[in-house]
Parts: structure tokens; sequence; C-alpha cells
């Protein structure tokens, strides 16, 4: 069943490259992505019923349990939404004459490549495997970033690489000191296997596993786009077409923290508490979603700002897990989900938006309410989601996060300190929310038919031209109010499948907000377990 | 016959692996005071060349005391990809957007050299402090070929041609196979074999890349790319 995972993915490539038409793509697409699910929901089951599954083929390199289980069923439906959502959009931007058939084959070899290549980084229990597997990740959706191949699309596509490349070549560093700190412990057969290390990691030379957290700290956190590091996520998901934004912020990034997360337990457990872990956690989650909060208040084009608010959702994340209590821990985790689907939800309809008024630019945006009536709204509501208003499911793991910082020990946070880390993190998360507010609630309010900048599609070759050089806001003005009486963006959706996504999606975080179902529960905690190695 | 038993000498070895460790961090000096993309391609091929020397008397010397394999096949690996095929493929990228020689670097050479050597300096300084690194055999090994990667990296930023930051980045890549070779004994085979494939398909995305930006912008000067801010 576990290796289907794999096979899949690779079949799907392979149609992909025999057939010609694009229906069938689109069809063989989706058709792979439910055959996805089904493989997932089976194993999801057999996970909860048994904890692990692992097969004893090429050497056991193929291990599932709780905590990989939780990520890699968000690859899967992640995925999924990408697929039924692409399908409408490429048929759009065909329909605009930005496509050829060709490109919508490279599109989906891509997009199941990268899929596949996120699948393997959460199935491997090998270090060295999965360092591959997050490099190869890269190198798969490096042409999707620069997708459109204008001089934007390449200039973040090649900022893209270099940046998570050499980062990730840092952690390449972190896993050889980690290794090196288990010579002389661990047997050939299970050099870098996580599961051996946790099992012997009080036995681990603890200075050399020190440096090797720095290492891969770094390394994993330029891909999960933790501050310092953060300088290719804006670009890269700004450019990158719609659904494969969706991946790339809602999969991609947890998919580097779950590298981050496993280390940081192996770590804990040598150590025998999260002083040294914490710090660091701690401390570049808070710097991420203070630098996140100062950039979303001054963002003029709304699929940065997402990606901003995505930086700030690793930094919540990351602060989750340097407090290292199982408060703490199932809050972060469930927060990695709510904020995969949320953010998803908002690049789907994002890409909604851009296509109707083919403009990244806030301020050229009017009355989306009106003018899309299902993706307008799930913006909206999206928004509200994840700036974390309840009843929305963010609220629920940012309030768990909270109440950790406030409610438990964590051994080195001393009780002022404790209360003014917790005041900082919810003063930064009300910043946030006043960012989103001030910049992004325009564009919903008027309707276009009056707006003083029709953004229409009649004037969608000057707005060509003018991306490529950013022009000021009062130019564009001007030169529109000589142009008033071009006709209005037409109500309407375009992509009705992508629509019905949207829709599953918001449904899907406004009940998990309110009611979270028991094996999804159950699935958390076990996996809460493991990070805490009981 | 004597020859190999000389090698696989453990004492004898030890000296052989650290001058080969010295000759590796010089080609990254060497690397750095080069001026023309030609002759960055020429040293990466060296320090390749010498790195697959090294891998080649360790697998030697685990082929006679352990029976082991899979060094000697990483030798030959590094020989075909790193020493053959790379290089010929950065000859064809630069080939293809070939550019008038122009000054390419931040500073002048023997800046970039003394710094390059207060990076040696520095990572002796970090690494001797941390216990239970500062008491082992392998310290000056390790102190070498972790300068390689800071080398590498400080590279990447001196130099301002998106080729110029490709072989940057490999030079990282030669730093941190030669830190796994001399420091662990190298990585589990598969793992080598994944990181090779790894880097072969960098390779040729960013040559794609390179050449793309040479059609888009005239150019491959990275200082050209800066329109996305904010």
């Amino acid at each position: 069943m576990g290796f289907l995972l794999y096979i899949i993915p690779v079949i799907a490539v392979i149609i992909f490259f025999l057939v010609k038409e694009n229906h069938y793509r689109h069809a063989v697409s989706v058709a792979s992505s439910i055959l996805l699910a089904v493989c997932a929901g089976a194993l999801t089951f057999r996970v909860i019923v048994n904890g692990v599954v692992i097969y004893p083929m090429l050497g056991g390199f193929f291990y599932l349990d709780a905590l990989s289980m939780v990520i890699l069923d968000m690859v899967i439906i992640i995925a999924f939404m990408a697929a039924v959502f692409s399908v409408g959009y490429l048929n759009e931007e065909k329909r605009h004459g930005q496509l050829t058939d060709k490109k919508i084959r490279l599109y989906y070899i891509l997009m199941y490549g990268f899929v596949l290549t996120m699948i393997l980084a959460l199935t491997v229990k090998n270090m060295g495997l999965m360092w591959i597997a997050i490099e190869a990740t890269t190198l798969a959706s490096a042409f999707l970033v620069g997708f459109n191949s204008d001089k934007h699309a390449l200039e973040a596509a090649f900022k893209y690489v270099i940046i998570c490349s050499v980062g990730i070549a840092m952690a390449l560093l972190g896993i050889i000191l980690l290794h090196w700190s288990s010579t002389g412990v661990l047997t050939d057969a299970s050099y870098l296997d996580w599961t051996a290390l946790s099992a012997h990691a009080g036995a681990l030379k603890s200075a050399v596993l020190r440096l090797a957290f720095i290492f891969i700290l770094i390394g994993f956190g330029t891909k999960a786009g933790l501050v310092p590091m953060h300088t290719w996520l804006p670009d890269a998901h700004s450019q990158a077409p719609s659904p494969i934004s969706a991946l790339l912020s809602g999969v991609l990034l947890n998919s580097a923290m779950y590298g981050i997360i496993r280390t940081t337990a192996i770590v804990n457990r040598n150590l025998g508490s999260n002083d040294f872990t914490g710090r660091l956690l701690i401390g570049i989650g808070i710097l991420s979603i203070a630098t996140a909060a100062l950039f979303i208040l001054t963002q003029k084009d709304y699929k940065r700002l997402l990606a901003y608010s995505s930086i700030e959702h690793m930094g919540i994340i990351a602060v989750a897990f340097g407090l290292f209590t199982p408060l703490s821990i199932f809050g972060g985790l469930l927060h990695m989900i709510n904020h995969s689907f949320t953010k998803s939800l908002l690049f789907l309809s994002a890409g909604n938006i851009m296509q109707k008024y083919d403009s990244k630019q806030i301020y050229k945006i009017r009355g989306v309410l009106k003018t899309l009536p299902v993706s307008g709204p799930a913006f909206l509501l999206g928004l509200f989601a994840i700036t974390g208003t309840p009843p929305f499911s963010i609220f629920t793991s940012e309030f768990c996060i909270i109440s950790a910082i406030f409610k438990e020990s964590t051994g080195w946070v001393y009780t002022g300190m404790r209360l003014g880390m917790g005041i900082a993190f919810i003063l930064l998360l009300g910043l946030v929310f006043a960012g989103v507010a001030v910049t992004l609630f325009r564009m919903f309010y008027g309707s276009d038919t009056n707006s003083l900048y029709p953004a229409v599609k009649d004037i969608s070759i000057a707005d060509r031209l003018e991306q490529s050089e950013p022009s000021e806001p009062s130019e564009t003005a001007d030169k529109y109010l000589g142009n008033s009486s071009a006709a209005a963006v037409k109500p309407g959706e375009t992509n009705k499948a992508g629509a019905l996504c949207l829709i599953i999606l918001l449904i899907t975080i406004l009940i998990s907000g309110i009611y979270l179902p028991p094996g999804i529960r159950e699935l958390l905690l076990q996996a809460r377990n493991i990070v805490m190695g009981l | 016959m004597s020859d190999f038993a000389a090698v696989s000498d453990l004492a004898v070895g030890s000296k052989i692996l650290e001058t080969l460790s010295v000759l590796i961090l010089l080609s990254a000096f060497l690397l750095m005071a080069n001026k023309r993309i030609n002759s960055y391609i020429k040293s990466f091929r060296l320090q390749s060349f010498l790195i697959a020397l090294t891998a080649g008397i360790m697998g030697i010397r685990s082929l006679f005391n352990e029976g082991r394999w899979d060094i000697l096949i990483v030798c030959v690996l590094i020989i075909a990809l790193k020493v053959i095929l790379i290089p010929a493929r950065l000859s064809k990228t630069y080939a293809n957007v070939r550019y008038k020689v122009e000054k390419d670097f931040i500073w002048n050479i023997p800046i970039l050299i003394l710094v390059c050597c207060g990076l040696v300096v520095f990572s002796y300084f970090t690494l001797a402090g941390v216990e239970g690194i500062s008491g082992e055999s392998s310290n000056l090994q390790l102190v070498n070929s972790v300068s390689v990667i800071w080398i590498g990296l400080f590279f990447m930023i001196s130099r301002k041609k998106a080729i110029g930051q490709i072989i940057g980045f490999l030079v990282i890549e030669n730093g941190l196979y030669i830190t796994a070779m001399l420091v662990t004994h190298g990585m589990p085979f598969i793992v080598d074999l994944g990181i090779f494939i790894d880097l072969l398909t960098f390779v040729m995305i960013m040559g794609l890349i390179t050449f793309r930006l040479n059609d888009q912008f005239d150019s491959i000067d990275t200082d050209q790319l800066k329109n996305l801010k904010g």
C-alpha cells in the first residue's frame, strides 16, 4: 500500500509524457490525486491502529508514524485541491493565450514530480534520504516558480534555487555532524536512521549534536521560510501559479518544518531539556512573526502579503515547538494543519481574483465580493481565518499555543520572561490582523463599475507592460482617469470546480475550528507523543 | 601490491589524507584568485579531481580492511560527474551565454584572499572550541574541509555572474562531501548516490535558468535581479 504513494505519481508523470490531449491530462491528474488520497486514507487508518507502518523491503527505508502521517495527509489533500483547481485555472490561462499545450504538459509533469519528492521526504526514516528529497523538492519546483517565464518569474526562480540550495547545503553539514555524533553508537545499517538516533539519543555526543542542530535549523529553516533566511519566499510564492503557491505555502514549508521537528526531538532527548533548542526556536520564531507583521503592514501586492503571512505562521509553529510542552506541541501540529488548509484557500481564491482582474496590485482591485460571488467571500473569510479570528480553526490552535506560553513551565523561561514573551506574541498577532485589515480589506469595498481604476482585460496589455516596470500608483491613476469609459470586469466565476474546492476548504476550516474528529485527534495525540519521546 | 599495502596502513594513510585535505583547501584559494569563468571551471575540475583521489585512497583502504566496495564506486562516480560531466556542462552553458570580460568581483583579489584566510582562522577557532571535536585526530582535516565550505559560500557572494554562483555552490558541495568523507568515513552509499543525482539536476536546471536569464536580461549579471522587493 505504501509504495503506491511513489508508484502513482511516477505513472502519472509517464502518462503526461505520452498523452497529447489536454482534457486527458486533466483527467489523469485528478484521477491520480484521488488515488493518492485513497491510499493516504488507508495508511492513516493503519497508523492510527498500529502506530507505525513499516516495510522490510530495501532495508526498511519506508517508515510512517503519526507525525509523518499528519503532514503526509496534508500534502495529499492539498495536492488534490490543487489538481482540481488547476483544471479550471489552466483552461482560463489558455483562453487568454498565456499557455500552450506543451506548457500545460510541463506543468503537470513538474507538479507531480514535486508531489512525489514531498511524499518521499515524509516517508523515509533516514535523515540523509530526507535531505535528498527536500533538495529535490527545490529542483522539481524551480520551473514551476518560473513558470510564467517573464523577467520577474525568472528572477524569483533563480533566487529560489540559489538561496534554498545553499540553505539546504547547510542542513547537509548539520546532518554530517549528526552522523558524526552517532559514530561508535550506531552500527552500519542504522546510520542516520532517526528511529535509532532517537532510541540511543542519550549516548550521542552532545557538543557535536548541538552544532548539528544549529546547522539543521539554518538549513531546513531556509526552506521553511524562517526569518533571516526567508528572502526567497515572498518572490517565489508571488510569482508561481496559484495552485503551486498553495502547494508551496501549505505543504512544502510544513515538510521542511518536519525535518526541524524530528531533529529537535532527538536533541532535546539527548540534552534532557529544551533549553538549547527552545531558545533558538523561540527567538527565530518571534523574529519571523515580527518581520512578517512589518512587511504585511506596508504590502502592495496581495500574493506577496499572503507569502509574508506564511512566514508569520511558520514563526508561530517554531515558537510552539520551542516551548516543547504537551499543549504547545499539540497546538503546533494542529496549527500546521490549519495553516495549510487556510493558506491554500487563500492562494487558490487569490488565483481566481488574479485571473479576473489581471493584476496583483491591491490598489487596482475593487468590489471583489460582487465580481466573484464565491472566491470573493472565500477570500474575505479566509483572511479572517488566517489572522486568527474565531470561530475558524487557526484561532483554536493559536489559543492552544498562547495558553501554553502562559500556563506551563518550560524550564528556562522564567515567569517574567514568559509573561513578556506571551504579551509580545499576542501584540504581534494583533499587528498582523491590523496589517491585513488596513491593506487588504479595501479590495472588497465598492463596486468595480464605478471604480476609479477599472482593472479590465481591455487594458491588460498595458498592465503587462507596466508590470515589468513598477510605477507609482498616482501615475497609473491619472492614466486610468482619462480612460474611465473602459468596460468593467464582468461578475461571475470562471473556474466552477475550483469554486467548489474553495467551499470545501472553507467548510473544513470552519468545522475543525469547533469540532475535531476523534480519529484526527487520536493521530495528533500520537504525533505529540512521538515528538515528546513518550 | 606493496603500494596498496602502504596506503592501507593507517598511519601513512592518514598523512596522505591530511596532505590531500590541505591541497583541496589550496584549490579553493586558487579558485578565489581566478579572474575568468573558464579558469573557475578548471579550478573546480582540479578540486574535484583531488576529492576523487581522496575517495580513491579511502576506498582502497576500506576495501583492504573491511572489504567494502562502495567508496571506490563513489570515487568512480566523482570522476565521471564532477571531473568530466559537470565541468563540460558548465563550459557549454558558458559558451552559450558568452559575454564581454568585465570586472566580475566585489573587491579586488588580494582582499578576497585575505578574507579567505580569515575564514580558515574562523573555522579553526569555532571548531577548536567545541568539546568532542578538539581532541580528535581528524581535527585538522575537519578545519580544512569546513573552510572549503565557507570559501565556497564567500565565492558565491563575491562573484556577480550566475555561473560564478553555480560554481560557488558546487564548491560548497565539494566541501560538504570532503567533510563527510574525512570525518565520518563517508555517508551511507544510498545517500551519496542521491546527493549526486541532486547535484546533477541542480547543474542542469541552473544551466537552463542561466541561459534564460541571458535571453531576458541580455546578461547573466545577478546584480540585475532586483525587480522583486518588499
